[in-house]
């Protein structure tokens, strides 16, 4: 309990350790339970993390941590010193939080309209159009060449299917892809530090939002075959989505969708592409990609951790967390814990029983993990059959620096040309 | 093929039913309700839902006439 220094959540979100942050995590695990400089506590034992995620003590609405309000009631008191020095000042904008910082009830409301929406159906009919967008950017490099993972399907192709998905017309895309990175570094205490970049993710969240709202009116005016319209006229014993829910639920699932799937093909990509052997018996065995991309949602997840807030007093491994306490959960240890999964440090592609942690547990389970399995199946599956004598042209990647959404920014891999 | 699933396990979570929905369906919000003998067409789709389950409740196996055929394919 003395070594503090040694657990120190800092070191996660420090870039040094951003290509390799497991041996940091076997360290954390140490410690199950460890009290932070800052007052939170940092869970990284698979057990640990499992249990508070099902714990109804914990709260995913961070307006209720000491730290958020804290954080308020210094905002407030900077407004109204502006203010009394005759400055200009912007109202804050009253904002929605999206169902994933809500707890129950309403967070069960709003999440059963979604997936009321975000039916099997709905997902299996995106599964031909999936090999239609993976085809069409992988056809591109015909000749062979460098083709970066990332910039040219990993990250267009999530981006595509839930923008069809939603009802995002096409030509609108490229602007998602300019203000979702800046929405996303918000869930990285690492990350929002100047008020440069605050500034920018504020915008960048005014500007999509303000542009759900004219997209949920022409929706509303035309409704189609897609979520957007589904969730508007879906009715809830509880109550329907209003506007502004509606409009930060779209958000969400816009934002959720980009930044998460793109580093699954990425990280999946590197790893077969740093095991020959692991590249030719994804190429003998095309089911082995089922447990593959299981594997790597425990072995190199996309989201590393997520964070809570104590509602009460809760003892767990010996430890108090105190009410208002922040609780961060590493995902990604937990999923790396020796005590749960054997030879826990190896990528096993058939791994069997992999109950990990890459979709969170509990009642804010991934809503998108059926879609991001097929996006990842059929990615997968076509760069490992069809990439001609692949080689990674720089090992380790450049990573972006959200240590919580964790990926390569570029993936260049050299090859020959492509099978059919 | 046979499909069993431990219902004392299984949370609902549903992701059985996106791989596939003409075995799985969860009635109400909570009640799984499956088809413990699809036919052989719907292997692929059925490894896919046992793979994805997050509590790793369903077991596949095979049914009483691949047993009865295998082992007479041993005799
Ligand atoms: C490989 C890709 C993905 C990964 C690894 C991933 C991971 C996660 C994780 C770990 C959580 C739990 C968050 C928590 O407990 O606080 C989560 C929640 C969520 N994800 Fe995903 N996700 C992925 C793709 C997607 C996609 C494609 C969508 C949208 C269609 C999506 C939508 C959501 C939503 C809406 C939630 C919040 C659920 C709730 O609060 O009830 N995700 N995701
Ligand atoms: S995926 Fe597993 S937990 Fe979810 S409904 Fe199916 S069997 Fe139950």
């Amino acid at each position: 309990m003395t070594q503090k220094s040694k657990i120190d959540f800092k070191q996660i979100l420090d870039h040094s350790h951003i290509a390799n942050p497991y041996p940091l995590y076997a360290q954390f695990r140490e410690t199950p339970v460890a009290l932070q400089e800052d007052g939170s506590y940092l869970v990284s034992t698979y057990n640990e993390v499992v249990s508070l995620l099902h714990d109804p003590r914990i709260s995913s609405d961070m307006r209720k941590s000491d730290a958020q309000k804290r954080f308020m009631q210094q905002a407030k008191q900077k407004r109204e010193e502006m203010i009394a020095q005759g400055q200009q000042v912007e109202e804050p904008e009253e904002i929605v939080p999206a169902f994933i910082f809500q707890d129950p009830p309403n967070h069960d409301r709003l999440r059963r309209i979604v997936t009321s929406q975000l039916t099997p159906e709905r997902v299996e009919n995106m599964s031909s159009h999936i090999e239609q967008i993976v085809k069409e950017h992988l056809d591109k490099h015909a000749q062979g060449g460098q083709i970066d993972i990332v910039d040219d399907l990993a990250y267009p192709l999530p981006v595509t299917v839930i923008c069809q998905l939603l009802g995002v017309p096409r030509e609108d895309e490229a602007q998602f892809h300019a203000w979702a990175e800046p929405l996303a570094s918000v869930l990285d205490p690492g990350q929002v530090q100047t008020e440069e970049q605050q500034k920018q993710i504020m915008q960048a969240g005014r500007q999509m939002r303000e542009y759900m709202g004219q997209l949920l009116q022409k929706l509303k005016a035309q409704p189609g075959d897609n979520l957007l319209s589904g969730m508007m006229a879906a009715d809830d014993i509880d109550g329907a989505m209003s506007p502004r829910e509606l409009i930060s639920t779209a958000v969400l699932l816009l934002i959720a969708g980009h930044e998460t799937t793109v580093n699954l093909i990425t990280n999946g990509t590197l790893a077969m592409l740093r095991s020959p052997e692991l590249l030719e018996r994804l190429r003998q065995d095309p089911e082995l990609i089922i447990t593959y991309v299981e594997e790597l949602l425990r072995y190199d997840p996309p989201v590393h951790f997520r964070t809570r807030t104590a509602l009460a007093d809760i003892q767990i491994a010996g430890t108090t967390i105190p009410q208002g306490a922040t609780i961060i959960l590493v995902l990604a240890s937990g999923s790396h814990d020796g005590q749960r999964f054997e030879r826990s440090e190896e990528l096993i592609p058939d791994r069997q029983g992999n109950e990990h942690l890459g979709f969170g547990s509990g009642l804010h389970y991934c809503v998108g993990a059926p879609l991001a399995r097929v996006e990842a199946h059929i990615a997968l599956g076509e760069i490992s059959r069809r990439l001609i004598e692949p080689k990674l042209a720089l090992d380790p990647p450049p990573y972006r620096d959200n240590a919580a959404l964790r990926g390569p920014r570029h993936l260049p891999v050299n090859f020959k040309g492509l099978r059919s | 093929m046979r499909i069993s699933v431990d219902l004392n396990r299984c949370q609902g979570y549903g992701q059985c039913c996106f791989a596939d929905p003409s075995v799985f369906k969860l009635r109400g919000e909570e009640v799984l309700e499956f088809d413990p003998a699809p036919g052989d067409e719907h292997r692929l789709k059925v490894i896919r839902a046992a793979k994805a389950c997050p509590v790793q409740a369903i077991y596949i196996g095979e049914s009483y006439e691949e047993q009865e055929e295998r082992s007479h394919r041993h005799e």
